[in-house]
């Protein structure tokens, strides 16, 4: 087992490690940059290593600070969290090298997920419905036209290479094809020097669903079911929970097993997430396995009972998962669980909001678990992303998960900055959320509309900003 | 120190739950370190205790050595600058093992001029003085672990820095 791990990370998820760390007796040892100096990470570190200045390429993404530390803090592995290097290739061979474990999937798998259209070829030959894409690129409109009737519209043309929504077009009618293409390509030459474009289908209102994978090194798989990650603004995940409203028992257990053997096959080890669009046909198809711990994790620790990061740091200690799991193929899910990210940010114009938190008080009670790294008198830096606590509630079923969460908003303290709060209070009280009508384009709508006058517009006033 | 004072001083430490503590003198040099609720003692290494009370109302539990408290002392009373480590790494003070040091104390050195070498992932990093003056004191020694940002060498400059 390993003695002393090194968390390539900073913030809520940092801390998370650090209490894996600390329930299996492992000494964590934190790195930071000079900005972090009062984080809580570091404090509840049992070693604290300042390796830059407060630039992300100058400290957590810089793989030599990293390293360095790793060296004469003289440790076994490296948990590198979600973000920053965790897929990174690269990092994980340099891990390799350096005789350190890096705590995730080999750097060849870490390769293969990471490069989309492998990863899409991958499970396609594994028979994991993807969503439909030209192989390759589309060199004229009366290709694009041809393709688009066999996959049937509404299709979505993008740019080979790049992405940001820039070279992005969805076509919607046969008549609008030619010109949609011909600004696709300007757009694309002039953003990236390159106007190659491809198609993939477009979902209208997609419903984003992911299963929760874990693996060992002896080719033993599991699912632990999924998490529905609808609401979103600009693909950002605001909300997610677990189970999804539109999986039903038997097809989780099919599509659980569909993946086990996929992954078993590719050789997948440690933790990992499969992301799927539904489209309104109720049809699951393949975008992208994230080869990490997710954010969101905390919904399916909550259903399953299982501790996933825990489970990182046995696998990759060489733990058989049946060890982890006792009876590894019968995960029980109990109840419903939902998290609401909440960032440090105006809750309607998204303003990031850096600075001195003078107030914070998290909700408690029964079915409540917050995940942050926030306190009373700590500086937010304006250097890194803007969230600031995981706030998770679990109930005996998707009711009694809701009126906890919109209790549990109700009670969160967070003054000094702007929060998202008032926003995630719009959404749990949401007639179509509670009643499982989302998509990704839900939260969209919902911004569309302006908040009522009065009780909220007074609350939101009420929480100056300090300083920015 | 009279015995009075040795005794109270050791009441004082049994009080305080101080598990180890040092002492020198000249230029002073602390180390203390507590005993925890827990069974192990905690240690907090490499946190430079400029910042000594992060957590207000919080209470401690150890006191990171004084290293970096004497470097920033000594600069505050005599305007020395500290040349500080631009990354982390083990810190050597000779170009090879059993070589000469490449500066010590007394040395005149150019800004630009070879002081140490920090190993970093095999590599050795050779750090430049930043200034040109004159070594008064070495805080890092030889094969010891430094972090960013943490003092190496207290120089008297020869021209006066701009803050």
């Amino acid at each position: 087992m390993f003695k002393k791990i090194l968390i390539a990370n900073r913030g809520e998820i940092a801390l998370r490690v650090i209490c894996a760390c600390k329930e299996l007796g492992i000494k964590a040892i934190a790195v930071y940059s000079s900005a972090d100096r009062n984080s809580l990470h570091v404090r509840f570190a049992d070693e604290a290593i300042c390796i830059g200045p407060p630039r992300l390429s100058e400290s957590y993404l810089n793989i030599p600070a990293v390293i360095s530390a790793a060296e004469i803090a003289n440790v076994d592995a490296i948990h590198p969290g979600y973000g920053l290097l965790s897929e990174n290739a690269n990092f994980a061979q340099v891990c390799e090298t350096s005789h350190i474990k890096f705590i995730g999937p080999p750097p060849e798998i870490t390769r293969l997920m990471g490069e989309k259209e492998k990863a899409r070829a991958a499970m396609k030959d594994a028979g994991v419905p993807i969503l439909p894409g030209s192989e390759g690129i589309i060199p004229s409109e009366g290709d694009a036209l041809e393709w688009a009737r066999t996959v049937g519209l509404p299709v979505i043309i993008k740019a080979s290479a790049g992405g940001g929504g820039r070279g992005m077009r969805v076509v919607r009618t046969e008549e609008e094809m030619p010109a949609l293409f011909r600004a696709a390509q300007a757009e694309a030459a002039a953003a990236f020097g390159n106007g190659d474009l491809y198609l993939e289908k477009f979902i209208e209102r997609p419903r984003h669903l992911e299963f929760q994978v874990l693996a060992d090194a002896y080719g033993n798989v599991v699912s632990l079911g999924e998490r529905e990650c609808s609401i979103q603004r600009r693909h950002q995940k605001l909300l997610e929970e677990s189970p999804s409203t539109q999986i039903l028992p038997e097809l989780r257990d099919q599509l659980g097993q569909m993946l086990c053997a996929t992954l078993a096959k590719i050789g997948y080890v440690n933790a990992g997430t499969v992301e799927f669009l539904m489209d309104e046909q109720h049809k699951l198809h393949f975008i992208e396995m994230n080869t990490r711990i997710q954010v969101e994790h905390p919904v399916t620790e909550m259903v399953t009972g299982i501790d996933l990061v825990k489970s990182q740091i046995l696998l990759a200690a060489g733990e058989k998962l049946s060890t982890i799991i006792n009876g590894s193929g019968n995960i029980q899910h109990r109840g419903h669980a939902i998290e609401c990210r909440i960032n440090a940010e105006h809750p309607e114009k998204f303003i990031p909001s850096a600075g001195k938190i003078t107030a914070f008080h998290a909700p408690g009670g029964t079915g409540v678990r917050v995940d942050t790294a926030a306190y009373a008198e700590g500086v937010i830096p304006h250097y890194y992303d803007s969230l600031i606590a995981k706030l998770i509630t679990h109930g005996k079923d998707r009711a009694e998960a809701i009126s906890r969460m919109a209790r549990a908003l109700e009670m969160f303290i967070i003054e000094g900055i702007y929060t998202n709060i008032p926003l995630h209070r719009r959404i749990i009280a949401h007639p179509d959320f509670r009643a499982g009508n989302v998509d990704t384009r839900f939260l969209d709508r919902l911004l569309e509309v302006r908040p009522e006058q009065g009780s909220e517009r007074k609350i939101t006033e009420e929480r100056k900003l300090a300083v920015c | 120190m009279n015995q009075k004072e040795l005794k109270e001083l050791i009441e004082f430490l049994i009080e305080k739950d101080i598990a180890e503590f040092e002492l020198e003198r000249g230029d002073v040099k602390l180390r203390v370190k507590r005993t925890h609720d827990s069974a192990a003692t905690h240690q907090v290494s490499f946190v430079p205790v400029a910042h000594p009370a992060q957590f207000p109302g919080a209470p401690s539990s150890s006191a990171p050595s004084a290293h970096p408290a004497a470097g920033k002392a000594v600069e505050e009373e005599e305007g020395l600058h500290l040349l500080k480590s631009p990354i982390v790494g083990t810190f050597y003070e000779s170009p090879s093992p059993g070589a000469p040091p490449f500066v010590k104390p007394g040395d005149v050195v150019e800004a630009g001029q070879v002081l140490c070498i920090i190993e970093a992932m095999k590599l050795m990093n050779e750090i430049e003085s930043d200034v040109s003056g004159e070594i008064v004191k070495q805080f890092a020694s030889n094969g010891q672990p430094v972090e960013y940002g943490q003092a190496l060498f207290a120089i008297r400059p020869h021209q006066k820095i701009q803050a």
